[in-house]
C-alpha cells in the first residue's frame, strides 16, 4: 500500500498550482482590468468615413460652372478587411480581369493608397457588372460597389482657370489633415474656397467580430456636404470673352504674329470690383484632373504651354502704352504739363499748358535719339490728343518734367500714383497664385541692379530714363491684366480701387446662405470729376476720332448699317492700345516680339465695365488686341459682336 | 475471505454508494461546460445562418454516451478493470496504430482521428486511462520495496510505445500529459526523492532533444517561440494567446454575464468553445467564477486523491492517483495556457471544453475513480465489515 504522505504531497502540489492559476488570473481581471477593457472595445468596432459630395460652383445667374457631383457606381475596396495574401492570390487578379486594368496599376494603386486605405478603383461599373460582383463576392473579398462622388464639369475649359481643380493632397495639405486618399482643391476658386467646398466627411462606425463581419451599426454621421458657390462671373460673357481670345489668337497669326502663345482677359464691374469673366487661353479641361488620370504626355504638354496658368491673374507684363492712361490721369489731375523742346517752343500753344509738338524725336541725354512709334511724329498734340494717338514723346516729356521738379514732385511720383492704383503688388483677388507684378524705383534699381542684368541696366544710377520708361509702360514695368482692369476701374469710378471677387457668396447644403463678399476697397485715390470727364473723354477719342490708335478696330461698332457718327454705342466705349516691347528682356539681338494690350471702360457716361485684353507675343495693341476687346464691348453694350478683323497697326 | 467479502459487498448494492461529492462536481462542470459552449458558438453559428443550439446539442450527445460510459465502467470492479489491463493496453496501441493508416482522418494538419458513427474518435483520449492503467499494473510488485531503476525503465518503455504514436500524429501536448502521469506514478509507488530528481532532469533533457533535433512541427516551435516573447506578432503566432488574455480580462472581477461577453459573442478568440472554453467562462462569470471552477477542479482532485488512499490495494490507489494527475496536469496547462501563463499546447479543459472523445476519456476515468472508490478497503468500524 502507500503511504497517505504521497497522495497528500500530489495533492499540495496541486492546489500550489491552482494558486498560481488564481494569482495569474487576479492579475488579468482585476489589476489589469484596464488595458483589456480598452483594447476589447477598440477591435470590437471598425469606423469607415464616407466622403463628403463637394460643393457646386455657379454662375451670377445660378446657371452651372460646374455640374457638381455625380453619384458614379464603383469599385471600392476596403483594405482593413482582407489579408496580404487574400489580395495577392485573389483580388487583384480578380479585380485586373473585371476591370480591365493591369493588375501591376492596380498594385500601384495600393500601394499609393496605403494599407488599410478605402478606395475607388477603375472607372464606372454596368449595373450588371455591379450585379456580377455581389454574386460572386466570394471572388472579391474586401470588395463593394458604390456610388462615389465625382467632380464633373460639363463646361470642359469654360472658366477652367477660374474654377480651378482637384487633385491629391500635397504635403501641407496631408499636415492639414487630409487623407491620401483625399481629393482637394489645387488651383482657382476649388483651392481657394476649399474649407467651403469640401464639406465634413460622414463615418459609419460599425460593431465587428473577430472575421471582420458587421454586426451592426454603432454610430452613422452622415456627411455634410460642401457649400455652394455663387461666383461673380457671367456665363455668357464668359464665353464670348473666350471666344473672342481663341479669335484674337487667329487673327495675331493672320497678321504674321506667328509667335503668339496665349490670350488673357479680365472683365470687372468698376461699380464693386466683381469679376464679370476671366478668361486664359489655350485652356484646359479640369475633369482631366478629378476623374481617372491624367496621362504622362498630356501632362508634360499642358506643361510646356502652362495651359494650366491663369495669365489674367499670373501673366506679368510689361503694360506698353496702356499705362499711359495712368500717365495721363496723374498729369491730368496734378497738372503736370510736358516739357517742350526748345526748337519747338514757337509751335506750341501758348493759351493751354499741355500743349506739345511732337516731331517724332527726342534728344535726349547721350542715348542715340529716341523715336516715338510714328515716324515723323504726331505733331501738335495737347493732353488729350495724346492719349487718341498714343504719342510716346509727349509722355517721356511728362516723365522729364517730374524728374525736373523732383525736388517739389518726389522723384517717384509715378510710382507712387502707380502703387496707389495697385500695380506692383497683388490685388487680393480670392484665387490662388497671383503675381505681384513690379513697379521699379531707385530702391528696388540698385538692389537689383546686381543682381539681374538682364532686367536691369548694368551701369549708372537710377535716372530720368528709367522714369521716362516707366511712363510708356516699358522697362522693368510688369504688370499683370487683372491689375491693370482695377486700375482703370479705380480712375473711371471716382477713385476706388478694388480688392476684386471672384465669389460673391456661399449657400450650405440646406440653402441657407453662409457667406456674401462684401465689396472691399484695397485703396482709394483722388481723383477730381473734370479728370474723371476728361479721361472718359479722351479715352474715346482712342477708339472714335480721326487719329485714335484703336479707331479702325472699332470701325462698324454698331449694327450693319448705322454709320459710326450715328452710333451711340461707340460713344460710350473708351480705352487704350498698349504694345508692351519685350524685346528688352529677351536681349538686344532678341526678336521684336510685342505683347498687344487694350483696356478699355464702357459705358462712359455710366461706367460699369472695365475690359483687359493680352494678347501675349501677339504685336500690335491696335491691330489685335483692340479689335479683341471691340467684340467683347458689342457684346456688352448690346451690339451683335462681329468676327474678329485687324486693326490699325500702331504703336511699335 | 477478504476476497470474498468484498465480492459481497458489491452484489448488494445498497451499500455501494457512488463518491457523491466527485460525481457530483463532475455534474455541475458538465452542465456548465454546455451553458459555455452554447455562448460560444451559438452567435458564430447564427451569423452563418445554422442552428445556435447546433454545437451545444452534438456535445449533448457526447454527455449522454460518456454518462452511460461512466456508469458501465462504475459497475466494472478494480480487480476486474486489472484483470483486462492488458487487453486494453494492447486495443488502444491499435486504435493508435490505426489512426497513422488510412483509417484516421486529419483535422486542421494533425491526424488524430477515426471515423466512428456519431463521431470521430480520438484514440489517445481513450489511450489516457489506458495508460496509467498499464502503468498501475507494471508498479504493483509483489515484494518490492520502493521502485527499482529497472523497473522505472519498464515504465518508460511501456508509455513511450503510445507516447511515440501519438507524437507522430502529432499531439504534442498528449504527450506532455504522459511524461507528468508518468512522474506522478512513479512518485506515487515509491520512488526515491533522489530518482525522482534524476527523472526530471532527464525528463527535460528528452524535451530539449526534441526542440533541438527539430522533431516539433513548425507551428508547434512557433507557440513556444511566440510564448517566450509574448507581443512578437500580435496577429498570428500569439494571436491566440493575446486575444485570450484580453478576453479574460474583459470579465473583469464580477464578469460580464451570462451571454453578455462581448468578446466570446464577437469570436475573438479563436477555439473558444473548445480548447479555450475557460476564456468564456472568466469573460461572462469573472473572477469570482472562475475561481469557483478552480475551486471545484481542485477539490475533485483531492477527492480523487483521497480515493486513492481509501483504495484497497496498491493496483487501485496508482490508478486513481493517476487519474488525478491526469486531471490536474489538464486542467492546469490547459488554464494556464488561456492565461498567458504556458504555451499553447492544445489540451482542452476537462468536462467543459467541446468535443466527444476527450469527454468519453474523462467520464471512463471518473467511472474507473468511482469503481475504486466503490470497491475501497472497509474501514474499521464500517457496518459491512460486521456483517462479515
Amino acid at each position: 500500500m502507500i503511504a497517505s504522505w504521497r497522495q497528500t504531497t500530489v495533492g499540495t502540489l496541486v492546489t500550489a498550482m491552482m494558486v498560481v492559476l488564481l494569482l495569474r488570473l487576479w492579475y488579468l481581471q482585476v489589476t489589469d482590468v484596464e488595458d483589456s477593457l480598452e483594447v476589447a472595445a477598440a477591435q470590437q468596432i471598425r469606423t469607415v468615413s464616407i466622403e463628403a459630395p463637394r460643393g457646386d460652383i455657379f454662375d451670377r445667374d445660378g446657371r452651372f460652372l460646374m455640374a457638381g457631383t455625380i453619384a458614379s457606381m464603383r469599385v471600392v475596396v476596403d483594405r482593413q478587411l482582407i489579408s496580404l495574401e487574400e489580395e495577392e492570390s485573389v483580388l487583384i487578379p480578380n479585380l485586373a480581369t473585371l476591370l480591365a486594368i493591369p493588375a501591376a496599376e492596380i498594385v500601384a494603386e495600393f500601394e499609393l493608397r496605403g494599407s488599410g486605405a478605402r478606395f475607388p478603383i477603375g472607372g464606372e461599373v454596368s449595373n450588371s457588372t455591379a450585379l456580377f460582383v455581389l454574386e460572386n463576392i466570394g471572388h472579391f473579398p474586401g470588395v463593394s460597389v458604390e456610388p462615389v462622388p465625382v467632380r464633373v464639369y460639363p463646361l470642359t475649359e469654360t472658366a477652367a482657370h477660374v474654377i480651378g481643380y482637384i487633385g491629391a493632397p500635397g504635403s501641407s495639405d496631408l499636415e492639414a489633415g487630409a487623407s491620401p486618399s483625399d481629393r482637394v482643391g489645387k488651383f482657382g476658386i476649388e483651392r481657394s474656397y476649399e474649407e467651403y467646398l469640401a464639406g465634413t466627411p460622414g463615418a459609419i462606425t460599425y460593431r465587428v467580430n473577430a472575421h471582420g463581419d458587421i454586426l451592426g451599426v454603432l454610430e452613422e454621421r452622415p456627411p455634410q456636404p460642401g457649400g455652394s458657390l455663387i461666383t461673380t462671373l457671367d456665363l455668357t460673357l464668359q464665353r464670348v470673352t473666350e471666344e473672342t481670345l481663341t479669335q484674337a489668337i487667329a487673327l495675331a497669326r493672320q497678321v504674321g504674329e506667328d509667335e503668339v502663345i496665349r490670350a488673357a482677359a479680365v472683365i470687372l464691374d468698376v461699380t464693386d470690383g466683381s469679376v464679370l469673366a476671366m478668361a486664359s487661353v489655350p485652356a484646359f479641361d479640369p475633369s482631366a484632373f478629378s476623374t481617372g488620370r491624367i496621362s504622362v504626355d498630356d501632362w508634360e504638354a499642358m506643361q510646356e504651354k502652362a495651359v494650366q496658368n491663369n495669365f489674367a491673374i499670373q501673366g506679368r507684363y510689361p503694360p506698353g502704352s496702356s499705362f499711359k492712361t495712368i500717365v495721363y490721369a496723374l498729369a491730368r489731375q496734378h497738372s503736370i504739363a510736358p516739357v517742350n523742346e526748345e526748337e519747338h517752343e514757337g509751335r506750341v500753344d501758348a493759351s493751354d499748358p499741355t500743349s506739345y509738338f511732337c516731331d517724332g524725336q527726342l534728344e535726349f541725354e547721350a542715348t542715340p535719339l529716341l523715336n516715338d512709334w510714328k515716324p515723323g511724329g504726331h505733331g501738335l498734340v495737347n493732353l488729350g490728343q495724346s492719349l487718341h494717338q498714343s504719342c510716346n514723346l509727349y509722355y517721356w516729356s511728362i516723365a522729364l518734367r517730374i524728374w525736373e521738379q523732383r525736388a517739389e514732385l518726389g522723384e517717384d511720383r509715378l510710382q507712387q500714383w502707380a502703387r496707389l492704383l495697385g500695380f506692383g503688388s497683388q490685388t487680393g483677388i480670392d484665387l490662388p497664385f497671383e503675381a505681384d507684378g513690379l513697379v521699379p524705383d531707385r530702391t528696388w534699381f540698385q538692389r537689383h541692379q546686381q543682381q539681374q542684368t538682364g532686367v536691369v541696366r548694368p551701369e549708372g544710377g537710377w535716372a530720368a530714363g528709367d522714369v521716362m520708361n516707366i511712363a510708356t509702360g516699358q522697362g522693368a514695368l510688369v504688370v499683370t491684366p487683372l491689375q491693370m482692369a482695377v486700375a482703370y476701374a479705380a480712375l473711371v469710378n471716382g477713385g476706388t480701387v478694388w480688392e476684386p471677387r471672384v465669389v460673391q457668396s456661399v449657400r450650405d447644403s440646406q440653402n441657407n446662405v453662409i457667406y456674401t463678399h462684401v465689396a472691399s476697397a484695397a485703396g482709394t485715390i483722388e481723383i477730381s470729376e473734370d479728370t474723371i470727364a476728361d479721361l472718359k473723354r479722351d479715352l474715346n477719342g482712342v477708339v472714335n476720332s480721326t487719329f485714335g490708335t484703336a479707331r479702325r478696330a472699332f470701325e462698324g461698332f454698331c449694327d450693319t448699317g448705322v454709320p459710326d457718327s450715328e452710333c451711340a454705342a461707340l460713344r460710350e466705349v473708351g480705352g487704350k492700345t498698349g504694345t508692351a516691347e519685350i524685346r528688352q528682356a529677351l536681349g538686344e539681338d532678341g526678336p521684336d516680339i510685342d505683347t498687344a494690350w487694350f483696356v478699355g471702360v464702357a459705358p462712359l457716361s455710366s461706367p460699369r465695365y472695365v475690359v483687359a485684353v493680352v494678347i501675349d507675343q501677339g504685336g500690335s495693341g491696335g491691330l489685335v488686341a483692340a479689335p479683341a476687346a471691340r467684340r467683347i464691348f458689342q457684346y456688352l453694350m448690346g451690339e451683335t459682336p462681329d468676327p474678329l478683323r485687324r486693326g490699325d497697326d500702331t504703336e511699335r | 475471505m477478504t476476497m470474498l467479502g468484498r465480492v459481497d459487498l458489491r452484489d448488494d448494492p445498497r451499500r455501494a454508494r457512488p463518491d457523491v461529492v466527485m460525481v457530483g462536481i463532475v455534474a455541475v462542470l458538465t452542465a456548465l461546460g454546455l451553458i459555455l459552449i452554447y455562448s460560444a458558438s451559438a452567435p458564430r453559428l447564427r451569423l452563418v445562418g445554422d442552428d445556435p443550439n447546433g454545437q451545444m446539442i452534438r456535445q449533448l450527445i457526447f454527455v449522454a454516451i460518456g454518462i452511460a460510459a461512466m456508469i458501465g465502467t462504475s459497475l466494472i470492479t478494480d480487480r476486474s478493470w486489472r484483470m483486462v489491463t492488458p487487453l486494453i493496453f494492447a486495443g488502444v496501441i491499435l486504435l493508435l496504430l490505426a489512426t497513422i493508416t488510412p483509417l484516421g482522418v486529419e483535422r486542421q494538419g494533425a491526424q488524430r482521428w477515426i471515423p466512428f458513427g456519431v463521431m470521430d474518435l480520438q484514440p489517445s483520449e481513450l489511450a489516457k486511462p489506458a495508460v496509467i492503467l498499464a502503468l498501475a499494473v507494471l508498479l504493483t510488485p509483489e515484494n518490492e520495496i520502493g521502485v527499482s531503476w529497472r523497473r522505472i525503465g519498464k515504465a518508460a518503455a511501456l508509455v513511450a510505445l503510445p507516447a511515440a504514436l501519438i507524437f507522430m500524429q502529432p499531439d504534442f501536448g498528449t504527450m506532455l500529459v504522459f511524461g507528468f502521469i508518468t512522474v506522478v506514478m512513479l512518485f506515487m509507488a515509491g520512488t526515491t526523492t533522489r530518482q525522482l530528481m534524476i527523472l526530471l532532469v532527464g525528463g527535460l533533457l528528452v524535451m530539449v532533444a526534441i526542440i533541438e533535433l527539430d522533431l516539433l512541427r513548425d507551428y508547434q516551435l512557433a507557440r513556444i517561440i511566440g510564448f517566450l516573447n509574448p507581443g512578437s506578432d500580435p496577429l498570428s503566432v500569439n494571436y491566440n494567446q493575446i486575444q485570450s488574455q484580453i478576453t479574460i480580462g474583459n470579465g473583469g472581477l464580477f464578469g460580464s454575464g451570462l451571454f453578455q461577453g462581448a468578446q466570446t459573442n464577437l469570436a475573438f478568440v479563436p477555439a473558444q468553445s473548445t480548447d479555450f472554453i475557460f476564456t468564456a467562462l472568466a469573460e461572462q462569470l469573472g473572477f469570482l467564477g472562475a475561481t469557483v471552477v478552480l475551486a471545484l477542479y481542485t477539490v475533485l482532485i483531492w477527492r480523487m486523491l483521497a480515493v486513492s488512499v481509501a483504495a484497497r490495494d496498491k493496483f487501485a490507489q496508482l490508478v486513481a492517483g493517476g487519474i488525478a494527475a491526469m486531471f490536474a496536469f489538464h486542467v492546469f496547462v490547459n488554464v494556464g495556457m488561456t492565461l498567458g501563463l504556458l504555451p499553447v499546447t492544445g489540451l482542452p479543459l476537462p468536462f467543459m471544453s467541446f468535443g466527444g472523445s476527450f469527454y468519453l476519456g474523462t467520464a471512463v476515468s471518473v467511472g474507473i475513480v468511482n469503481s475504486i472508490w466503490m470497491n475501497r478497503s472497509p474501514v474499521p468500524g464500517d457496518r459491512r465489515l460486521a456483517s462479515l
